[in-house]
């Protein structure tokens, strides 16, 4: 009876084991994708003073970790990348004119798009996670998710002047 | 040891020049919103006067900020907004009342014996509200059957070389039921991160490449040399160009218009500094010719006016 015991509980601790490794692949390789800019904004609506709508397309084989994903791609396409707009909505360029901020200051961004970092700070979830039929499409093996986040956008662009990684419309006067 | 204090001396100075252009800013540009004339013309608030028989059409700012609730809360929103980018803009409603003001204290103010204010006819036609950048606001109402959708347009207008520097349009989504004022808002929300993208523009060109500035040389009629007067055998519109030439940032400038009696320099980029790290303007920068031609062997008397940051003029004969 102990020894069944014993195989249960290392077999239990095995799967967990193995599923936890699967989900930090998963994880890493999402990350993966948001810095070869695997992703794709869409400007869903005009947000409140300060804040971007957006409606954010992520890559991956668990639609849990694409929705995830979603805000920080969305913090990183609105630092680095913009968007185009839509009918009636204007597109929006990106926080930098550096093209190679991300490379200069990769320390920095490495430490705020960390799983769990700062840039949790800017973003929120507009539906609570809940993805649209239509949102939620099979892409060959993966699965590409449509999520409605919202970027603070005002707050975002005042932490990172007073972090000296963008340039305040004031900088020299 | 006398060498030795030389050094540490010389030394101090450097760290004391160092210090004083490294904590020196430039001249900050001053940002103001204004209805355009299409926007004021389509809303009625315009002002009819003969001009010796031909009927000239000018805005009614006044009458429109007291009497347009719309263009009160839309200027007050991107005044808002810039503010929180750390640009606070000049309001148009106040500088047109402080200058009321100031001209009704003028009028009145004496001295204890007696004398009044001394004001020329430059200085009364210099008394309007301006900025050095002048953000033009255009906005009105679409109407497809019920449904309702605002065309806005900001425009950023550099007030002395008349580039339009930045700019932010568009018409927004329609829509059945929103009001013109929450349309309104929604289009400011929506066009001002776009119109910050260029003033920013803008600016960096300006940290990168120097202040664009316009310099006008007239002359007095009473003066009896002209722009053609030979000095040491070089003409005196030789003379300034080459003074041009060599105090612009990367020698840029361009000599659009050159007659006898008048030159104008446009495109003119001055440094951001003078040479003693100081914020420079058109003024600081043209009162450098202003002293070349001052002294021997010109000796030309002359007169320099200025508007705002970017624009100087020398009159050439009398002061």
């Amino acid at each position: 009876m102990k020894k069944h015991t014993a195989i249960w509980v290392m077999l239990m601790l095995l799967i967990t084991g193995f599923s936890s490794a699967v989900n930090a692949q998963t994880n890493k390789k999402a990350n993966e994708d948001t810095e070869a800019w695997k992703y794709e904004l869409e400007v869903a609506g005009t947000g409140v003073q300060g804040t971007y709508l957006l409606k954010v397309w992520s890559y991956s084989k668990k639609p849990n970790v694409a929705i995830e994903q979603a805000k920080k791609n969305a913090v990183h396409g609105v630092i680095f990348k913009g968007f185009a707009g839509d009918q009636g909505i204007l597109g929006k360029p990106p926080l930098t004119t550096n093209s190679n901020l991300e490379q200069e200051k990769d320390q920095w961004f490495k430490e705020f798009f960390a799983d769990g970092g700062k840039y949790m700070k800017f973003v929120s979830l507009t539906s609570d996670g809940a993805v649209a039929a239509e949102d939620r499409m099979k892409v060959g093996k993966q699965y590409k998710i449509g999520v409605l986040v919202s970027v603070n956008v005002a707050l975002l662009r005042k932490d990172l002047e007073d972090a000296g990684i963008i340039k305040s419309l004031s900088a020299g006067f | 040891m006398k060498l030795q204090i030389m050094k540490i001396t010389l030394l101090s100075l450097l760290i004391l020049g160092a210090a004083t252009l490294g904590f020196s800013q430039a001249k900050k540009p001053t940002l103001m919103v204004v209805p355009s004339d299409v926007w004021c013309n389509t809303n009625g608030y315009m002002q009819t006067y003969d001009d010796q028989g031909t009927k000239v059409k000018i805005p009614d700012y006044k009458r429109a900020f007291q009497e347009n609730n719309d263009l009160l809360a839309v200027i007050s929103k991107i005044n808002g907004m810039m503010a929180e980018r750390g640009f606070p803009l000049k309001n148009m409603e106040s500088v047109i009342k402080t200058l009321e003001s100031e001209r009704a204290e003028n009028a009145i103010l004496t001295s204890k014996t007696g004398s009044g204010v001394s004001e020329s006819p430059m200085d009364k036609l210099k008394k309007v509200a301006k900025a050095d950048i002048i953000i033009q606001l255009t906005w009105d109402v679409l109407k497809t059957g019920p449904k309702k959708s605002v065309r806005f347009t900001l425009q950023g207008l550099d007030a002395y070389t008349d580039k339009e520097i930045a700019t932010a349009g568009g018409t927004g989504n329609p829509s059945f039921s929103a009001e013109t004022a929450v349309l309104l808002e929604e289009a400011v929300a929506d066009k001002i991160d776009n119109f910050n993208v260029g003033l920013q523009r803008h600016f960096d060109d300006l940290f990168a490449n120097g202040r664009e500035i316009i310099i006008r040389i007239k002359k007095f009629d009473s003066w009896k040399n002209d722009l053609e007067t030979e000095y040491g055998g070089k003409e005196l519109n030789v003379i300034i160009e080459d003074w041009v030439r060599a105090n612009t940032v990367k020698n840029r400038f361009s000599n659009s218009d050159a007659t006898e009696s008048m030159m104008l320099f446009e495109q003119v980029r001055i440094p951001l500094y003078d040479a003693s790290g100081n914020a420079t303007d058109a003024r600081g920068f043209t009162r450098g010719l202003q002293k070349l031609l001052t002294a021997p062997p010109y000796s030309i008397a002359n007169k320099l006016t200025v508007k705002g940051l970017g624009q100087a003029v020398i009159v050439l004969g009398e002061k």
